[in-house]
């Protein structure tokens, strides 16, 4: 009976559950699904880290590469992030080129790199105008379940933060770079921006960390990052329903609380590895 | 979205009235419609309207690495793009026929014409040249696109300023228009297209044909000149049969149109110098019409601010504080940690029977048995940690079959 | 904290404008200006049909170069901002195309996006449940917020957020910024906002008054 009514009428189903403040997955509004983190999932990659959010997974690959600085801004190096939704992770998309959910995604990460300031381009730069690292940021989509950007912005802080580039001089004699892969070294992560984002039904009921079916279903969007000074390296609502300056109020707050909470994750997470 | 096709009666009516020397807009046969030239504020910039026919133009400057085989010559670059809100019917990366026809033929006019100095756009020989790169934009498509495009690019060239630049050895410094006033591009000449069209196997010849008029029209002859009679590019499309005489008397009007086209932007280009130099307003807010009632501006306003931040600090104080109580991560094993316990991952599901799922995230070299029984024991640390698990775990339970089943 | 010298620029539209599309519209403010040109509600291809409401599409054209990344992001921000005030439930089954050519852009180019888009549907006559527009507002290092930046204000500020606020209730619908700020700064900012953008509607009313008023 509940599965045909929930076919038929999804909304009216939400609605149903949402009057008694609870979800249908038994979560409160205001509470996330299990949030699981692993780093240094990928041996190869020079810093990886595999983030589960229910069922939301993205795998995240930070591969670093030598390249010339560009021409503008001779002492920095670049960080390119690049989202792939794959047509592995839902039946939604598409293989080929990037579709726009994707692009939008990768757009948002990339800003929140920059807005943040979580490490500085300059600490790419190896000799001024001649090498820097370029550090590629794949962040790769296992199962697609809502919230897709949390789930990148967690997995692409726990990869920079695993990441260990080798020393790398420039020999004054003969010009070229050597690398010195015995003795590595972490980038220095400033900030640490953790998003948080919501979705708002019927106008006045805002549901944290929807999944893919709540997020069909939402009126309205809204995701929140924030770093560890409660101030907002982003906000980003795409339209969707009209949302109260009071109501913007209770997301940053939530938003504060999850900063706390998924930085002792990534801290226990990233020191249990370094015990080895 | 399809373009509407035209009727047969409409069709017919045209070649009527075209057989009987009316045009639907009241013009005479030689006649262009009203050409407008506005300048935008950045260099380089205007917008054309022939007619209805609307081109927005874009020149900028970059510098690259020039071409192999010439190495003292600066790029020109053209690009003519139909944007989708030019007309119904287009539909992105379609209509590239029509794209690729009008890009050869400006080109041919523009670039092959030598209008440009191109020598002069070289920084250092082998190494620096300008590129120039003309974007032009077709907004609103009533007919004869290419002299508009022509037009808004000749113009665009001549109000064009690149920056200043300077060589000192192997130094190349490209100056900011604060430090030094940026130069304008050398000009041989002007080149302008006038297209005719054809009707009834050529009997009937019209100037600057619109939209509805390309539709019926058999053959089309693009000429393209300067003030000096020069002919740059002609080109006869459509296949149609052309006499030597009409191909003559063709080239006579145009020579004259150009003239008049050339005065136009002379003009128009003068007015823009002289509003810059007064310190004058100028710019698209300027060209907008004032009498017409589908227009209206408004003055700069202030906007009092000052209650803000009281009403800000309402919100704040009203809202509740970011909560204290900070669930404590769970770990593992060697790099997984966890937190949360709302709606768990179906991944979950496996580790009570199946116990390939530690592979997934655990170091290599820890060995399975154990890995399970740590696992289990901080699964049960989570329970007794909050009060409202128990609840929980039971409403997931029964959730599980339906989330698996639909 | 002085935020009372705020300024918006000096605005200007045109409707009407091109004869082709179902609606046009151009916005200017001070020098930025945005072409919108509206079609539909018109035929769709079956495969992007939607069965309850219409497909709406937003195209963001640059001036020069070729669309990138960026524009598929603020594309996607004008659509689902657009997407809550169309009732697109009145026409099922078509497409509603809004593109937007960026005419110059001297700052606040995305807010300027949101107001040529929101005239451009106007003209269009497409039933909406509410108007927006767009708001620029950009801070800089001591929180004086500055409205309706122009380019340079822009580039030295510390933060630039861009709000589309609705008409009815002046509520928020759509977000969008660069670089950090407070939770209190962008509550000053969205309440900024919500002032200029009475301005602004009042200006909406004024242009279709003058426009459908015998007189």
């Amino acid at each position: 009976m509940a599965a045909g009514f929930k076919t038929v009428e999804p909304l009216e189903y939400y609605r149903k559950f949402l009057k008694e403040a609870c979800r249908p997955d038994g979560r409160e509004l205001t509470e996330f699904r299990t949030t699981t983190i692993n780093v240094g999932s990928i041996t190869t990659a020079d810093g990886s880290a595999l983030v589960k959010l229910g069922n939301c997974t993205v795998l995240c690959g930070v591969k670093a590469e030598f390249t010339a600085p560009p021409a503008d801004a001779p002492n920095k190096g670049y960080v390119v992030p690049n989202v792939d939704l794959t047509p592995l992770c839902s039946s939604q998309f598409r293989p080929g080129p990037p579709g726009e959910e994707a692009q939008v995604a990768s757009q948002f990460i990339a800003d929140v790199i920059d807005n943040s300031q979580m490490l500085l381009k300059e600490d790419l730069c190896i000799a001024h105008g001649k090498l820097a690292w370029v550090l590629y940021c794949d962040l790769i989509c296992l199962d697609y379940d809502g919230n897709l950007l949390d789930t990148c912005m967690c997995a692409l802080v726990a990869a920079l933060q695993n990441v260990r580039l080798p020393s790398v001089k420039i020999n004054e004699e003969t010009g070229l770079a050597e690398v010195n892969l015995k003795t590595k070294h972490a980038l220095k992560i400033l900030k640490h921006p953790v998003a948080t984002s919501f979705a708002v039904f019927d106008d006045t009921f805002l549901l944290v960390d929807p999944t893919g079916e709540e997020e069909g279903l939402a009126s309205g969007l809204l995701t929140v990052v924030t770093d560890e000074d409660e101030r907002l390296c982003a906000t980003r609502k795409p339209g969707g329903s009209a949302l109260a300056a009071e109501k913007l109020q209770e997301c940053i707050s939530r938003a504060i609380t999850r900063h706390k909470e998924v930085t002792n994750l990534l801290q226990e997470a990233l020191a249990s590895v370094k015990s080895e | 979205m399809k373009e509407t096709p035209l009727s047969n009666c409409e069709r017919a009516f045209l070649l009527q009235a075209i057989a009987e020397r009316k045009r639907l807009d009241g013009r005479q046969t030689y006649d262009y419609r009203n050409i407008k030239i506005t300048f935008g504020t950045d260099y380089g910039c205007c917008i054309v309207e022939l007619g209805k026919t609307r081109v927005l133009c874009q020149v900028s400057s970059e510098i690259v690495t020039p071409k192999m085989n010439r190495p003292t010559e600066g790029i020109l670059f053209f690009d003519l793009a139909i944007s989708p809100m030019a007309f119904p019917g287009f539909e992105m990366g379609r209509n590239s026929e029509l794209s690729v026809k009008l890009n050869r033929l400006l080109e041919r006019c523009l670039r092959n014409s030598k209008c440009i100095d191109t020598e002069s756009l070289c920084v250092a020989a082998g190494e620096k040249v300008w590129q120039i790169r003309v974007d032009l934009h077709l907004l609103n498509h009533e007919g004869n696109i290419i002299d508009a495009a022509s037009i808004a690019a000749i113009a665009g060239l001549c109000h064009f300023r690149r920056p200043d630049v300077s060589v000192q050895g192997e130094e190349v410094t490209v100056y900011t228009p604060e430090e030094r006033d940026p130069v304008p591009l050398s000009i041989h000449h002007m080149p302008i297209c006038v297209s005719f069209a054809f009707f009834q196997q050529g009997i009937y010849l019209l100037v600057d044909p619109s939209e509805r008029e390309e539709w019926v029209m058999d053959g089309l002859l693009v000429i393209s000149m300067n003030k000096h009679r020069e002919i740059c590019t002609i080109q006869s499309s459509g296949g149609i049969m052309l006499l030597k005489e009409q191909v003559l008397r063709c080239s006579k009007v145009a020579g004259v149109k150009v003239g008049e086209i050339t005065e136009l932007i002379q003009k128009a280009l003068e007015n823009d110098k002289k509003a810059r130099k007064e310190g004058g307003k100028f710019g698209f807010a300027e060209s907008l019409p004032e009498k017409r009632i589908t227009a209206l501006k408004m003055e700069k306003s202030a906007v009092d601010t000052t209650d803000v931040e009281n009403k800000v600090e309402k919100i704040i104080l009203d809202a509740e504080p970011p909560s204290r109580v900070i669930s404590k991560p769970v770990v593992w094993t060697e790099g997984t940690a966890q937190i949360g316990e709302g709606q768990e991952n179906t991944w979950g599901q496996l580790e009570e029977s199946e116990e390939d799922d530690e592979d997934e995230d655990s170091a290599p070299e820890s060995p399975n048995v154990e890995m399970q029984t740590t696992k289990k024991k901080s699964l049960k640390d989570d329970v007794t940690m909050s009060d409202s698990e128990e609840d929980d775990v039971v409403i997931l339970q029964p959730e599980r079959p339906s989330q698996i089943s639909h | 904290m002085e935020a009372v010298g705020s300024v918006l620029r000096e605005y200007g539209c045109e409707q009407s404008l091109l004869s082709r599309p179902d609606g046009s519209a151009t916005f200017l403010q001070g020098d930025t200006s945005v072409m919108a040109g509206v079609y539909g509600p018109a035929e769709i291809k079956v495969s992007r049909e939607i069965h309850n409401k219409a497909t709406l599409e937003v195209i963001l054209r640059p001036k020069t170069g070729l669309p990138a990344i960026q524009e598929k992001n603020q594309e996607q921000l004008i659509r689902e901002t657009c997407e809550s005030v169309i009732i697109g439930s009145l026409h099922p089954r078509t497409s509603i195309t809004i593109v937007l050519q960026i005419v110059s852009d001297a700052g606040s180019l995305l807010s300027c996006c949101l107001n040529a888009a929101c005239m451009g549907l106007m003209d269009a006559g497409l039933p909406m449940r509410a108007l927006f527009c767009g708001v620029t507002c950009a801070m800089d290092n001591d929180g004086t917020i500055t409205l309706d930046p122009n380019f340079r204000q822009q580039k030295e500020s510390r933060a630039v957020l861009t709000f589309a606020i609705e008409s009815t209730e002046r509520k928020v619908l759509m977000m969008s910024n660069r670089g950090v700020y407070s939770a209190t700064e962008l509550q000053q900012c969205i309440a900024a906002a919500q002032i200029a953008s009475e301005k602004l509607f009042q200006f909406y009313r004024d242009f279709i008054r003058r426009r459908y008023s015998k007189s």
